[in-house]
């Protein structure tokens, strides 16, 4: 997918490579981080982790991120959640990213045309579109949350997969639509192929790129909705970190332990930053006549 | 007008599929809102008295159609509740002579008010806060954005430009948060939280929340307005639609979601009480934020339509 | 539409990151607490009539204000100061008139008889009769009350008839006198006096009716008394002095405010501000803070415990139909460091009772924590633990209970580390408060999960009877989370509801409380009370042990003009 010249745009690209870079680092130290802790991520510490006045320590050797609540270290949980909100972003891309697919190359694909003059294939998609754009969502997952008794990161992904392929939908329609207009499209319906096999062959490597720069974006997306969602408690059930929660944990404590907040604050921000700049790296790598 | 007609009925539509969505759900999560009602100290004998007060008792089904039928019904056009039980949690839309077009929600679990009250009182608050959101929004990303391109290739353009992809990489709550501490903790200038009494105090306590939905979604708008390749290539009504769709739909977002932003705030409106019903298990509550908010949504996307199709002649015939 | 970053972005966020952390840090830097207001009359004991008191709180007022309905702890509140009752609990807890100036008990504890006051003003000017009275109890007993208490009540005579519809009065309950009033139980009830004092039964004016009404402007016989438009509900609540009310002298008051939907951090600017005059609801740092400083300790006042904390079992699911390993459970919790959750406000706890009630001796046989009891207990039950290995102790994780609420979100997190120790893995299922009470009061729904409860009157009773006794037990909605039966247990809890003599009752209780820490349905952990925090200005503040924030003798020296109130208009 990336030839040579779509490299060579990549690495001209600044803001592509510091996302990269940006990305990488959280990568690295999602994994290498629980290794190097001094405690494990779920670990109270009533030796080192409790300061004079009864309160948490703050950032020191031993806890380089400040220990948290009830005395666990920060960086370790920092780490391990950031494990989990990676998975779980990305996880949720890939299967928005396939439904989203799916569904904007195929009512793009038949958008005007009407099957037997009365199924609009497009339209029909497109309502749905419409109906799940109008649904509070963040009540439907707080409610999904409250009906399943054990919120594990399968089910998180799902959820946000399964409810944020919209706007990728959307994205491939509109350039599904462009590409049909293409040459060897039309030749191709002309001699007959069937629809699915010139959906495949021609429109997807066609909308490749610009599929996957919204993916990437979608996953910077996806780790707001995943902080959001265990910042409100539905979430993974503690003692498991995840940012979000972090967050929702420390804010009380803004004024007295401000690392508990600034820590995964900063994390998300970098994260989502992170892949943000790639996408539109990879944006101007893969799409560069966008517009 | 034939499309007009046509475009309102799938609203309905919309909002019916929502609507019953919604009641499926809130019927099959777990959680007894008569138990809810009686408090956990209550015993077994309590709480069944009150979950026949609250008509819990009848089968889904009978609910749903009940709640349906008592939505929108004829009746007298002047309410008493005390001498006519059976409307006293109605409110009178549209008189007709001498009876009248009945909205009724029902009444909350919880605050056994009618929920037509409550949906009256807070409706307006979550109106003004994504109206000045979406003031806020435009301000800042039309402003930053013109700025930007006019100083094009400029530190400041530059930093502007990066400063604007930060409030859409941060959450809510976060930016919420940070400003919080900045303006009202640190500064003092502003109140931290909630409502206030009287209208002056009512917009001091709008402007954090206001800033708070604008930085977030200002960068949109920001990245719009300088690309100016659009503006020169294709001319400016034609600049204005991706604007006014955006607008349009976010306003209707706004509407439907601010459930973050008044939470963290303790900003009255309907988000926070849909937050606190749906804790609860307040289902009469719930489902009339449901009704309203897709309602809203669902309303923005047709006057976008319909302003689409007045901006674009192409789009017209479709 | 091209990209706009194809220039060096990367430093801008950073940048502006920067610039926010360094703009803030100084704001955030402590300013340090503000020192506290001096009243106008610094040193002048005598009370001063007049001034409204501010309070606030974050929670919103829920239903209502009405006396026959549940009440959270806001409400209950307000109500005690709007409506006085027969009796009432006095600051050691024990029953005291009010209402009522005198009581008899007669026919072996089986009839209770009142004799009220005369001349008592109701807040609509009228008398308060004994008629009152019974109108009274009969809507709150009503079958169409939204009452949740209404089944304390099934000792009267007549209750059955009168909660099936079958009966229009309760025949329980007779006028013998204009101001005499006499309760008729069908078994003698050392218990009903504190029944008495509970809201429930608190007169209300005629306009309430004989039934329940949501629309009831609330009408009593206490010091403060709610005008028209006095509640603007999600907002504010406003009582003003009841000029008739009884007592000559009080209230000193003219008015108390509170303030809903206030925030700890907003609470605590106001406080500063002076605009709040009693802080209630500060952060744990922020409590510690007043409490550490010299100049606010002693204007710091400590609430009582009514409210205990626990690890409740299932009895009757493994692992903890083992006795023995319940016990291992009750050892292996360090209490210790439950309470460096929230230093100020927790206390560990271990026994059953609220230490406004608990009448232990340091030789009382309470549950301890004990690790190396706790390895020798999981040794008896058959599931030794090896701690230097990790072999051994109960084969399967166990799935604990809880939802996400204040400290119970973090004490489950040290629970999860303490029982590993000894060989328990537990799995922590946060589910919300509804699917909560679901589950946890089903015999199928939880081995394990976080208990509370709170006393609704300062008599054992109130937790035994609910909490431990075979009658609590239910199929739904069981009380008795542990579903723990025991005879000799629910003997004693009988035994003690028809003795009169209090010495004889306080042995019965103190028996069934080995039990319990014995036992060990629950592992009792920490109970829990708030620190509030006055302005040196208001006077009387004393903490109740029954009501929250008993504000009916509290006087301030303070005018009203120039102040402002909690949401920053001036003070009416």
């Amino acid at each position: 997918m990336l030839d040579t010249r779509a490299r060579a745009r990549f690495t001209r690209n600044r803001s592509g490579v510091a996302g990269t870079v940006i990305v990488a680092a959280l990568v690295v130290f999602a994994l290498v981080g629980p290794l190097i802790a001094s405690h494990g991520p779920l670990e109270s510490d009533f030796l080192h982790g409790v300061a004079s006045d009864d309160m948490p320590v703050g950032p020191s050797a031993l806890f380089p991120f400040g220990a948290d609540r009830i005395f666990r270290d920060v960086f370790a949980r920092l780490a391990v959640a950031g494990r989990l909100s990676l998975l779980i972003a990305v996880s949720a891309t890939l299967i928005a990213s396939t439904i989203g697919a799916v569904v904007g190359i195929v009512a793009g694909y038949y958008e005007g045309k009407r099957f037997a003059r009365i199924i609009d294939v497009d339209g029909i998609l497109m309502r749905c579109v419409d109906v799940m754009l109008a649904f509070p969502f963040l009540l439907l997952v707080m409610a999904i949350g409250a009906a399943l008794e054990r919120t594990s990161a399968v089910t998180i992904f799902v959820i946000l997969g399964v409810t944020g392929w919209l706007s990728i939908a959307r994205v491939l329609r509109a350039k599904t639509m462009q590409v049909r207009s293409l040459e060897y499209v039309v030749a191709s319906r002309a001699l007959g192929q069937p629809a699915a096999w010139v959906m495949l062959k021609h429109v997807l490597p066609n909308v490749a790129g610009p599929l996957v720069v919204s993916a990437t974006v979608l996953v910077a997306q996806m780790i707001v909705a995943d902080s959001v969602l265990s910042y409100l408690g539905v979430g993974i059930s503690p003692p498991t970190p995840t940012w979000g929660r972090m967050l929702f944990e420390g804010q009380d404590y803004l004024v007295t332990s401000p690392w508990l907040v600034v820590a995964p604050g900063l994390a998300i921000l970098l994260a989502v930053w992170g892949f943000n700049m790639l996408g539109e790296g990879l944006r101007d790598a893969l799409d560069p006549h966008e517009g | 007008m034939s499309w007009l007609l046509r475009r309102l009925g799938w609203s309905l539509f919309v909002v019916w599929a929502v609507v019953s969505i919604a009641f499926a759900v809130n019927t099959f999560i777990p959680g007894d809102p008569a138990r809810m009602v009686a408090g956990v100290q209550a015993r077994p004998a309590d709480v069944a008295r009150i979950r026949t007060q609250l008509g819990l008792g009848d089968p889904p089904l009978v609910q749903y159609l009940h709640f349906w039928k008592r939505l929108v019904h004829l009746g007298p056009h002047v309410i008493d509740p005390a001498a006519d039980p059976a409307h006293a949690s109605c409110a009178v839309v549209l008189p007709l002579g001498g009876t009248a077009v009945h909205l009724d929600f029902g009444k909350s679990f919880q605050k056994r008010q009618p929920v037509v009250d409550l949906v009256a009182t807070r409706l307006p608050r979550t109106f003004a806060l994504a109206l000045a959101g979406m003031l806020v929004q435009l301000l800042l990303g039309l402003g930053t954005g013109v700025f930007a391109a006019a100083r094009r290739g400029s530190w400041l353009d530059r930093f502007l430009v990066g400063s604007s992809l930060l409030g859409i990489s941060a959450p809510t709550f976060l930016i919420a948060l940070v400003l919080q501490f900045v303006f009202a903790r640190g500064l003092g200038w502003l109140p931290l939280d909630g409502f206030g009494t009287t209208l002056g105090e009512h917009a001091r306590c709008l402007v954090l929340p206001a800033l708070t939905l604008g930085v977030y979604g200002a960068a949109y708008y920001t990245r719009l307005v300088r690309d100016e390749r659009v503006v020169v290539r294709h001319g400016l009504r034609n600049a204005l639609l991706p604007i006014v769709t955006a607008v349009g739909l976010d306003f209707g977002a706004l509407m439907g979601g601010a459930v973050v932003t008044e939470t963290v705030f303790r900003w009255p409106g309907l988000g926070e009480l849909s937050v606190k019903a749906l804790l609860d298990r307040d289902g009469p509550v719930i489902l009339a934020c449901v009704v309203v908010t897709s309602m809203a949504i669902v309303a923005a996307n047709v006057v976008v339509d319909a302003l689409y199709a007045r901006l674009d002649p192409r789009v017209r015939s479709a | 539409m091209r990209s706009i970053l194809t220039r060096a972005d990367a430093v801008a966020p950073a940048l502006v990151v920067a610039a926010v952390a360094l703009l803030a840090a100084p704001l955030g830097c402590d300013k340090g607490l503000p020192s506290p207001i001096t009243g106008q009359h610094e040193g002048d004991p005598t009370p001063r009539q007049g001034g409204t008191l501010r309070l606030a709180s974050f929670a919103d007022l829920r239903g209502g204000l009405d006396p026959a309905v549940d009440l959270d702890g806001l409400s209950l509140g307000a109500i005690h100061l709007m409506f006085a009752g027969l009796v009432d609990y006095d600051e050691h807890a024990r029953i005291v008139p009010d209402l009522a100036e005198h009581w008899d008990v007669d026919d072996g504890g089986r009839t209770y008889r009142f004799f009220l006051r005369t001349g008592v003003t109701m807040h609509d000017g009228s008398e308060l009769a004994a008629d009152d009275v019974k109108r009274s109890v009969e809507r709150a007993l009503h079958p169409s009350t939204p009452d949740s208490n209404a089944t304390y009540f099934t000792n009267l005579a007549g209750y059955e008839a009168y909660a099936a519809g079958k009966a229009g009065h309760l025949e329980g309950v007779t006028v013998e006198g204009r101001y005499v009033i006499a309760f008729h139980l069908t078994k003698p009830d050392a218990t009903f006096p504190y029944l008495v004092a509970l809201h429930t039964l608190r007169p209300t004016c005629k306009s309430a009716g004989d039934r329940y009404s949501d629309t009831w402007l609330p009408c009593g016989a206490g010091p403060f008394k709610l005008l028209d438009g006095g509640w603007q509900r999600g907002t504010r609540l406003r009582l003003v002095r009841h000029e008739g009310y009884f007592r000559p002298g009080l209230p000193h008051l003219d008015a108390v405010e509170w303030t809903f939907n206030m925030k700890a951090l907003a609470q605590r600017v106001r406080f500063e501000n002076g605009e709040l005059d009693i802080a209630r609801e500060l952060t744990q740092a922020d409590t510690s803070r007043f409490a550490a400083d010299p100049r606010w300790a002693e204007l710091g006042v400590v609430e009582f415990d009514a409210r205990i904390y626990g690890e409740s079992m299932n009895t009757r699911m493994a692992p903890f139909d083992n006795v023995e390993i319940r016990r291992a459970v009750a050892a292996a919790i360090d209490r210790d460091h439950y309470v460096l959750l929230q230093p100020t406000r927790m206390s560990a706890l271990y026994q059953a009772l609220p230490r406004t009630i608990a009448d232990v001796d340091p030789s009382f046989p309470a549950q301890r924590y004990d690790y190396a009891a706790a390895l020798e207990h999981m040794r008896k039950a058959g599931y030794p633990y090896d701690p230097t290995t990790d072999t051994g102790g109960w084969p399967q994780p166990i799935d604990y209970l809880m939802y996400d609420q204040g400290i119970p979100a973090l004490s489950s997190q040290l629970l999860q580390q303490d029982l590993a120790k000894i060989g328990l893995r537990l799995r922590l299922k946060m589910v919300s408060w509804a699917a909560f009470l679901a589950l946890q009061e089903r015999p199928d729904g939880a081995a394990m999960s976080q208990g509370n409860w709170m006393m609704d009157y300062p008599d054992p009773s109130t937790i035994f009877d609910k909490l431990f006794t075979t009658d609590a037990i239910a199929p739904d909605g069981s009380s008795n989370t542990a579903f723990y039966s025991n005879p000799r247990f629910d003997d004693l809890i009988a035994q003690a509801h028809l003795e009169m003599d209090p010495s004889v009752r306080r042995t019965l209780y103190r028996e069934a409380n080995a039990i319990l820490c014995d036992e060990a349905p629950w592992a009792f952990t920490f109970g829990y009370h708030l620190f509030d925090v006055r302005q040196p200005y208001v006077h009387g503040f004393v903490a109740h042990p029954v009501w929250p924030l008993d504000v009916s003798g509290v006087w301030v020296d303070r005018g009203d003009a120039g102040w402002k109130d909690a949401l920053g208009g001036g003070l009416r």
